[in-house]
């Protein structure tokens, strides 16, 4: 058996030792993920019902998908909402996380210090916690308090903005900038990260030979730095994507759970949960076809 | 002379001008970031008569250290923060490996179906987690590995599943398989990184008669630094912060802190509120505090790890 393994030919041998490293998480996948998922789209064409005796379902075919695209008020709604909150979402942490990783990058007296602070988010900015604090941060805010002259409401901005004449449309999206951006900045930790790692792995000599060359920094940054990020880019379109889709406060999400586990419902919660991954599924694979012919990958 | 003193002049004025646009910059930035947490200091030390009180502007009048004494009772924190830390510290040692040794096999290797598992891969991160959670508790509930329990059960006359809902295996094994909480994600980093390093590296070891698997552990690992901190950083903090599993499969055990957070607010109002009627002046504080104390593991460890971690993204390029 093993001579037999040894007599195989280089490519066949590598094909197998690739096979053999991605084994264990297709054990995974197929154990935690595949299984589960069909299931759940088993139960998403049933209405399951709780008896004393444990789940039962009856077979109902489309009628869970017809109810949430026709005739549920909330779902639509729901999912217009997120997926309008990351257009918005995206460009913007994108700018803002390549912005704050550019600035952070190179070295000045309290560097360590801002990065710390840049990074506060990865550990801080997730789930239950995000919730309690802008809860209470928030309200802090209507509340009138003092110190709740907080910087972010767009309010007083809207007369400025009337006065120079800009539309009515352009107002509205910049409102929705505006009050947006104490959630895009609390979001963006890992994206500045990423960015980060990403700007310190451009190796050094192609800045010298451009410069040598007389380029100025704002053409290396657009003919160097922003090329070789771009592998750093997609990965970060794709997990800010996914973020916003799968946030804990994200409507659609909530809704899933509640439907689930408050209503009991859970063929038509199943039903939910894959018409909007259906959603998120097409849509990223849009954007990757986009994407892929502009990624520039670092070849030695 | 005059003309070059005159350009040293300009240069210097244009230095000190960027200087004071980015300190501004940062500085805003700095504040931005760092407001709920001075917010949450704030209230937490204050009494909780003053926690509305317009005149108090951060630094409270009266010092108390009660509030984080009574979230401190209300959250069980020890239990809280053992629970966490065995969940998180584990998983984060398995995704590392696991997710490091798949990905390696994505970045370097073609066989058949390559791209298509690949793919898959990312599907695992697109789909949300509430799509699966109810079979996924159902399978941890009676978890057989392939019908190989019922298989042996036919044989011994053992059980033919076992409950994994209230151990720590329910984390473990995911993770042990590349399937934990957001592994498509760090192993969409490490074959990126992996893609990234130099192929002369492996070919070097080939030559001295290494295996794949010796190479992987041997060269690739322990030239992987950043990316393993960095993955091994996001995956602790990620279990530590994450509900709606921990909710469902801790079971019997004692709850973590995400679920201490969520059922902060209904803890105290039935703990501290006795007497008098859910007042929610009383709450204010003390969850405040309750919050401060459930990311003060958190805050520690990046405090310590900090300064390596930040240095280690910097060297991303192979030495």
């Amino acid at each position: 058996m093993l001579k037999q393994l040894r007599a195989l030919p280089y490519t066949k041998k590598k094909e197998l030792y690739g096979f053999l490293f991605v084994l264990p998480w297709v054990l995974g996948f197929i154990l935690f993920f595949a299984k589960p998922l069909f299931t759940s789209l088993f139960y998403s064409f049933q209405n399951m019902e709780m008896t004393p005796e444990g789940l039962s379902g009856t077979f109902i075919g489309w009628e869970n998908f017809q109810y949430a695209l026709f005739k549920d008020p909330a779902f639509i709604r729901e999912a217009t909402g997120s997926f309008v909150n990351m257009l918005y979402g995206v460009p913007l942490i994108l700018v803002y996380s390549l912005f704050v990783a550019v600035m952070i990058k190179h070295k000045f007296r309290g560097r360590g210090f801002m990065r710390a602070v840049s990074f506060l988010p990865v550990i801080i900015a997730s789930g239950v916690l995000m919730q309690i604090l802008k809860e209470d941060v928030f309200s802090q805010g209507m509340r009138g308090g003092a110190d709740s002259v907080y910087l972010f409401t767009g309010a007083g901005i809207n007369g400025i903005l009337q006065e120079l004449g800009l539309g009515a449309q352009l107002i509205e999206i910049f409102n929705n900038v505006i009050s947006r951006i104490f959630d895009l900045t609390w979001r963006s930790g890992v994206q500045v990260l990423l960015f980060l790692a990403g700007l310190h792995a451009i190796p050094g000599y192609l800045y010298e030979a451009s410069s040598l060359e007389g380029a100025r920094p704002w053409e290396q940054f657009w003919k160097i730095t922003l090329p070789m990020l771009t592998p750093m880019m997609l990965l970060n379109i794709v997990y800010t994507i996914i973020d916003t889709f799968t946030d804990y406060g994200n409507g659609v999400i909530l809704m899933i759970y509640n439907t689930a586990f408050s209503q009991v419902r859970f063929g038509y919660s199943s039903a939910l949960a894959w018409l909007y991954c259906l959603l998120i599924a097409a849509f990223l694979g849009a954007v990757y076809l986009l994407l892929k012919k502009r990624i520039v990958y670092m070849q030695d | 002379m005059n003309a070059i003193n005159y350009k040293k002049h300009i240069k210097r004025t244009r230095k000190t001008f960027t200087s004071i646009i980015r300190f501004a910059l940062l500085a805003a930035l700095a504040y931005q970031l760092l407001y709920p947490l001075l917010y949450m200091l704030s209230m937490s030390l204050r009494r909780p008569e003053e926690a509305m009180d317009p005149s108090v502007i951060w630094v409270p009048k009266g010092f108390t250290l009660g509030n984080f004494t009574d979230a401190l009772r209300v959250m069980d924190f020890w239990d809280a923060l053992q629970n966490s830390l065995i969940i998180g510290v584990g998983c984060g040692l398995l995704d590392v490996l696991s997710c490091a040794f798949v990905a390696y096999g994505f970045a370097r290797f073609q066989f058949r179906f390559s791209g298509l598992l690949f793919t898959l891969v990312i599907l695992t991160l697109v789909v949300p987690v509430q799509t699966i959670i109810l079979p996924l508790y159902a399978d941890m509930k009676y978890f057989d590995a392939f019908g190989i329990m019922q298989l042996t059960s036919m044989v011994t006359g053992g059980p033919d599943s076992i409950s994994l809902v209230g151990s720590y295996w329910a984390f473990y094994l995911p993770s042990m398989l590349g399937m934990g909480l957001r592994s498509g994600l760090y192993i969409f980093i490490f074959r990126q990184f992996f893609k990234g390093m130099p192929g002369e590296l492996e070919d070097a070891a080939y030559m001295d008669g290494c295996g794949p698997f010796k190479t992987f552990f041997t060269v690739m690992l322990p030239n992987a630094k950043n990316a393993i901190i960095t993955v091994f950083l996001f995956s602790f903090v990620w279990h530590w912060n994450e509900f709606y599993m921990s909710n469902l499969l801790l079971g019997n055990l004692k709850k973590n802190f995400a679920i201490a957070l969520s059922s902060l607010r209904v803890d105290l109002q039935s703990v501290v509120n006795v007497q008098t009627i859910s007042d929610p002046l009383v709450i204010v504080t003390r969850i405040q505090a309750g919050a401060l104390l459930a990311i003060l593991p958190l805050f520690l460890l990046y405090l310590v790890t900090q300064r390596y971690f930040t240095d280690s993204i910097e060297h991303v390029a192979v030495k």
